[in-house]
């Protein structure tokens, strides 16, 4: 591993690194999907996802991600799910070999040591393992959501919305089963759940981004810190930081739900260039004469307007893939009018 | 049949018995729901694309695998080179996966192991996939055994086989990914080795071959092996049932040849029913500890199919036994019934040449599947839905007799209070054996299809109580096999003849009326025993 990258990572990082030899690869391969995905989603926005080069400045999306706005909760939420998905991967392609082997009937806490890991062997041949998604879900919540103590309430959006992110890979699992009974008959069926692609977890979220929930704090979660400490006087549990309610900001809506994406800030706007914030602005973007929507000329440059250029390019056309690597096209010279913002 | 021991069982003995039944039968539930694990254990993974950097293409010798020494030269799918080629491509699953920084392997315990194959495909708006597209698959599976050296993987099986890609999309854009629905690639009847190896290639032989599956994003393999835990319990069950099966059928059929008759059909009907049992019982699992029987999945659907058969053979023939019409000048055999024993001899012959076609032929070929071709698609469908005729015209048969037999029932009834003494017990007989059957095969077949439509109803576990889980699927399973067990077994020992005399106590108006019957059959040795009950029988549907 390239060493400026590791010492992008806190200690915590460091030695779950370490401790899962290949899980920083998974990382590096869901955070690079996750930016992938997240371009993909916002390429018809103001915002689209713009990344730097992360070793030199200190956030891959810019000084966005140290806001509380819209694009931060997505952010936060994409690459949670990420990690979460590509660790699963790993696992489910052996490349992580420190997955846990995670049988439900009879543990649920990820053991450590070497006696722990005998007992996993006997319970690989007593019940199996089965397990991806599990890991990755543990994983993503130790990684990711490491330095977020849950204590403020921008660190309580960053935890909602990365649990927002995983709980989305995991409900976009589907089951699928198989018969093998007498004969072949559903007198006994297995099922397992199917990873699904990144893509249609990327769909979902952007779902949530629209229609996501600008919260504070509840007046609840302000006076629990004290009951809480009464009540359970030694170290709170690690999951309890995981357990509070976030409020809605206008009392007429519904409080969130474990997969809404939450912020607190209005989004800036993102027209003009701002070196402050990080935000590139929109001059120079394609953008659609024709479409009224986001992507349209006429909200994409800001009422700035727009120029359009006719141009001839060469593309590729009517092509036939053969298995494995030859694709068979022909060269189309086509005529292209490109808009794009003053 | 006559004078059997439930008929002259006290009430309070058939209540102990009874009651003692039930608690096995609960016994079995739980010892599924709360020792033993799920049935079986699916685990999902994900196929390293290895590089074949070889230059003779067809050795099978050489294996690739992604952990351990002499692992392969990944390579992505996402961009590929023009200069690579189909055959540099090897898809390669390694199993059992490894967890907790422990390589596992596989135990004899776990019994089998089957695959599904999943593939997932990337839309390409340039390269959509053709509806009933065939993909081509050159699969090869090795083993290796613990203690082997790593690189020692030895040649299992190899076969190139076609499957058809079901494929549909919702969303038409670039780098969603297809859902195509999962195809079932191997089964193997025994997990003899300790590790295994499946590498797969995509050849391309013929223009055609593999030209139209679009742009392959991901091969995933679920493989699903019975968990050994499953195994250990469903085995101690069967020692346990086979030995009291045995035993039972043992003082059965002596309590038989006591008796100074032949034993009548519905005893021998009763017997083979045990033996069937018994077969199904024997604790075979054992076996595959010490050698490698792949065709222990088929043996199992055998011994499965031939109990059944008896079972319903069994249902069919009691029924007519009870008919309360017998025939006065042959003792009735099973030619009798020719025309309805048919019906199940259609459906289980039909049901085994499918799993011949199936899963013995697995046994030569493990990537096996009757379902690819036309023609074999064909041919299942009609051995199945034949047996599923059979079956339909089985049941219609024995609601018929069945029916039948309570209309006669109803005859007798009214008659009841005129006859004399014995023949309204033996009636009362016969009637109260008939009931009694009606009653516990009715209990036993609603428990059985009620807990499979829960069972299908309610996937996986289920809670009771946040620290009691119980494995549902686990507990169907022995509950029902213990169920038929206890059932056969209540049947054995009280449809056995009885030793026990003839009314004990009798009124001397009846006894009077007895020896006038007895009149009516000199050829009576000893009118005590009860199989002198018999011949009355005979005499008195004629009169």
């Amino acid at each position: 591993m390239d060493p400026a990258v590791h010492a992008t990572l806190r200690r915590k990082q460091r030695r779950l690194a370490r401790e899962n030899p290949g899980v920083l690869a998974a990382v590096a391969k869901g955070a690079s999907m996750a930016v992938a995905e997240c371009q993909h989603q916002f390429k018809y926005r103001r915002w689209n996802c713009s990344t730097r080069n992360f070793l030199r400045g200190k956030n891959l999306f810019g000084k966005i991600v140290d806001r509380g706005c819209r694009e931060t909760a997505f952010i936060y939420a994409i690459t949670s799910a990420g990690v979460t998905h590509s660790v699963a991967r790993a696992c489910a392609e052996g490349s992580i070999e420190s997955c846990t082997c995670d049988y439900s009937h009879i543990d649920r806490v990820p053991h450590r040591t070497r006696s722990a890991a005998a007992a996993n062997v006997r319970v690989w041949k007593w019940g199996g393992c089965s397990d991806n998604i599990g890991f990755g879900f543990r994983f993503s919540r130790e990684f990711v959501d490491t330095g977020e103590r849950g204590k403020t309430l921008r660190e309580k959006m960053n935890l909602h919305n990365n649990e927002a992110g995983r709980a989305h890979v995991q409900t976009e699992m589907k089951q699928e089963c198989k018969c093998h009974g007498m004969s072949g008959s559903c007198t006994v069926k297995t099922c397992w759940m199917r990873l699904p692609s990144f893509r249609s977890v990327g769909d979902s979220l952007k779902d949530r981004f629209d229609g996501a929930s600008r919260v504070m704090l509840s007046k609840a979660e302000l006076e629990t810190p004290a009951q809480r400490n009464e009540a359970a006087p030694h170290r709170v549990p690690r999951k309890d930081r995981y357990r509070f309610q976030l409020r809605p900001h206008n009392p007429d809506h519904k409080s969130p739900g474990v997969k809404d994406l939450v912020y607190l800030e209005s989004s800036p706007g993102f027209c003009e260039k701002n070196p402050r914030l990080g935000i590139p602005g929109t001059h120079g973007r394609a953008c659609n004469d024709t479409s009224i929507g986001v992507d349209g000329c006429d909200l994409m440059c800001c009422g700035r307007g727009y120029k359009t250029n006719t141009m001839f390019v060469v593309e590729r056309c009517n092509c036939t893939f053969h298995w494995c690597c030859e694709v068979k096209c022909k060269l189309c010279r086509t005529e292209k009018v490109v808009h794009t913002c003053l | 049949m006559t004078g059997t021991i439930i008929e002259n069982l006290s009430g309070r003995k058939l209540a102990v018995l009874v009651t003692f039944l039930l608690l096995c039968q609960l016994t079995c539930f739980l010892i599924g729901g709360l020792v033993a694990p799920m049935p079986a254990n699916a685990q999902m993974m994900i196929a390293t694309v290895c590089k074949d950097t070889t230059t003779v293409k067809n050795d099978t010798t050489k294996w690739f695998y992604n952990r351990g020494k002499g692992a392969c030269q990944n390579i992505g799918l996402e961009n590929l080179h023009h200069d690579l080629s189909e055959t540099d491509f090897v898809f390669a699953f390694q199993m059992p996966l490894p967890r907790e920084n422990m390589i596992l392997d596989y135990s004899r315990w776990q019994q089998n192991l089957i695959g599904v194959l999943q593939i997932d495909i990337k839309y390409h708006s340039l390269m959509e996939i053709q509806p009933r597209s065939v993909i081509t698959i050159d699969a090869r599976m090795a083993y290796r055994n613990k203690g082997d050296p790593e690189e020692q993987w030895r040649l299992y099986t190899r076969s190139v086989e076609k499957r058809n890609l079901d494929c549909d999309i919702e969303i038409k854009s670039e780098h969603h990914l297809y859902n195509c629905s999962a195809m079932p690639l191997f089964e193997l009847g025994s997990l003899f080795h300790d590790y295994y190896l499946l590498n797969i290639r995509l050849p391309i032989e013929t223009p055609d071959m593999n030209s139209h599956i679009g742009h392959i994003h991901d091969m995933s393999l679920i493989v699903i092996n019975q968990n050994g835990g499953f195994t250990k319990v469903w085995v101690s069950l069967k020692s346990v049932f086979f030995p009291s099966i045995v035993a039972i059928l043992v003082w059965f059929w002596r309590r038989i040849h006591m008796l100074q008759r032949k034993p009548v059909l519905l005893e021998k009907m009763l017997l083979s029913l045990g033996l069937a049992l018994c077969l199904l019982n024997m604790p075979l699992e054992y076996l595959t500890l010490y050698f490698d029987l792949p065709f222990m999945l088929l043996l199992g659907d055998i011994r499965q199919g031939i109990f059944y058969s008896m079972l319903f053979s069994f249902w069919l023939v009691f029924a007519g036994e009870h008919m309360l019409i017998q025939d006065t000048s042959t003792q009735s055999s099973l030619k009798q019934y020719w025309r309805h024993l048919s019906a199940v001899a259609t459906g289980c012959a039909s049901l085994f040449i499918f799993d011949m076609c199936e899963r013995g032929m697995q046994l030569r070929n493990p990537f096996y599947s009757i379902w690819v071709t036309d023609i074999g698609t064909n041919l299942a469908l009609t051995f199945i839905i034949l047996a599923g005729i059979s079956t339909g015209i089985y049941f219609l048969f024995l609601c018929y007799m069945i029916w039948q037999v309570f209309i006669n029932i109803s005859h007798k009834r009214q008659s009841l209070p005129t006859m004399c003494s014995v023949r309204r017990l033996h009636y009362e007989g016969i009637i109260y054996r008939f009931k009694f059957l009606m009653l516990a095969t009715l209990l036993c077949a609603a428990l059985t299809i009620i807990g499979f439509t829960l069972g299908q109803v309610a996937e996986g576990q289920w809670k009771w109580d946040e620290n009691i889980e119980l494995e549902y699927t686990s507990a169907f399973f022995t509950g029902v096999y213990g169920m038929w067990n206890i059932y056969i077994f209540a049947l054995l020992v009280l449809y056995a003849p009885s030793h026990k005399q003839w009314p004990a106590v009798e009124d001397t108006s009846d006894t009077q009326n007895l020896s006038e019957e007895i009149e009516f059959t000199p050829l009576q040795e000893r009118s005590s025993e009860i199989s002198s009950l018999t011949s009355f029988l005979k005499k008195a549907t004629i009169d």
